[in-house]
């Protein structure tokens, strides 16, 4: 096991690692699910509070939906590999399950007009969710006009010309990481 | 190869790839997948591709899980297999590399780097944030009501601590009265 962060008392069973994992992710949403496994995980006793803002960093950085990556980071420190698969299932399966409820639903049901409705209406909140999420990102940025602008360009290539993800991440991503790059290297230390 | 076949090893090979690329939590790959799922392959029409994601945000767990519903109805004949497909194409390959890259990190813990790589690619994931408003938009209504439903709850977002499957439900409430 990786012994390297986690406390040296507990060491859970990977049924009760899967099950701590599913609980959460088939009852919180969004931003409340990692405050909902950083209070697991250190009720616990699993890891410190370092150790696991340290997960929390890598899981945001790395690709992957940080909670899932989240969960993959707590179960590898208190069981190694073994306790990545059990965290990777507990945070997967109850969420497919879930999601495959409500697709069945919605191939049945969705030419029912009023589930129409409903669903029109969803989409509609949904945009609005990802517009507000747009903007609170974007305000983030505010402080340096040249990653305004450099957002401004992925926005409209992406949009407007389709360029592919990945070339996104190379000539964008890697612009941002060379504009980051001179900033650290001409901040006083 | 049937044609079944050639679909489900389509779906793994494009998910896989957008679970690779998909940094910032998969946020910035919405627009990809849009056009892999809709334009490409037509998998899916825009309006449903709008409303699985909309369904991603209204479930549980991560948004990406909509993948799911994607592979579901990308084979009709096994809808179960398509979504276990989709799903694990998704999940799958980023997760292999959080398990990987995990003894990679420690050993760059005080590395400039860590800040350096995070804070340098979030220009460009904002962007792609802001062009998958434009995707989402292409399978949401267009009337009034739903312009103000869309603006009402983008407010309420920024200006509330409603939940967002809250936000979306009492959206399709209103959707049950007026979007019909």
């Amino acid at each position: 096991m990786s012994a390297d962060g986690a406390l040296e008392a507990p060491r859970p069973s990977l049924f009760s690692i899967a099950l701590a994992f599913a609980a959460i992710s088939s009852t919180a949403f969004g931003g409340g699910q990692k405050a909902s496994i950083r209070q697991q995980v250190l009720s616990r006793g699993w890891m410190d509070t370092e150790r696991f803002m340290d997960g929390l960093e890598i899981a945001q950085v790395l690709p992957g939906p940080n909670i899932l990556n989240l969960a993959i980071y707590c179960g590898q420190r208190v069981r190694g590999i073994p306790g990545a698969i059990a965290a990777f299932l507990g945070a997967s399966v109850p969420p497919f399950a879930i999601v495959l409820i409500a697709g069945a639903l919605y191939f049945k049901f969705s030419s029912n007009p009023f589930v129409h409705g409903a669903l029109r209406g969803c989409a509609a909140g949904a945009l609005g969710l990802t517009i507000g999420n747009a903007l609170e990102l974007s305000w983030d940025e505010r402080s340096d006009w040249i990653r305004i602008a450099l957002l401004a360009v992925t926005a409209l290539t992406v949009t407007y010309l389709k360029m592919p993800l990945l070339l996104v991440l190379i000539v964008f991503g890697g612009l941002g990481i060379a504009h980051e790059y001179r900033r650290w290297r001409k901040a006083p230390k | 190869m049937s044609g079944s076949a050639q679909t489900l090893l389509h779906l793994l090979w494009v998910f896989s790839q957008l679970s690779v690329l998909g940094f910032g939590g998969g946020k910035g790959i919405i627009p990809q997948m849009h056009a892999d799922a809709v334009s490409r392959y037509h998998w899916v029409t825009s309006e449903q591709f709008t409303q699985f994601y909309t369904l991603g945000k209204l479930v549980p767990g991560p948004t990406t899980i909509f993948a799911a519903l994607v592979g579901y109805a990308a084979t009709p004949q096994r809808p179960y297999l398509g979504a276990a497909v989709a799903t694990l194409g998704m999940f799958v390959p980023s997760s292999a590399i959080m398990v990987g890259f995990d003894v990679l990190w420690t050993r760059f813990q005080d590395s400039p780097w860590r800040a350096i790589l995070s804070h340098g690619l979030a220009p460009a994931i904002v962007g792609l944030v802001w062009s998958s408003v434009w995707t989402i938009a292409r399978g949401a209504p267009s009337s009034v009501v739903a312009y103000v439903v869309t603006a009402v709850v983008t407010l309420l977002m920024l200006r509330t601590k409603v939940s967002a499957p809250l936000l979306i439900l009492l959206a399709g409430g209103v959707g049950v009265v007026a979007l019909r």
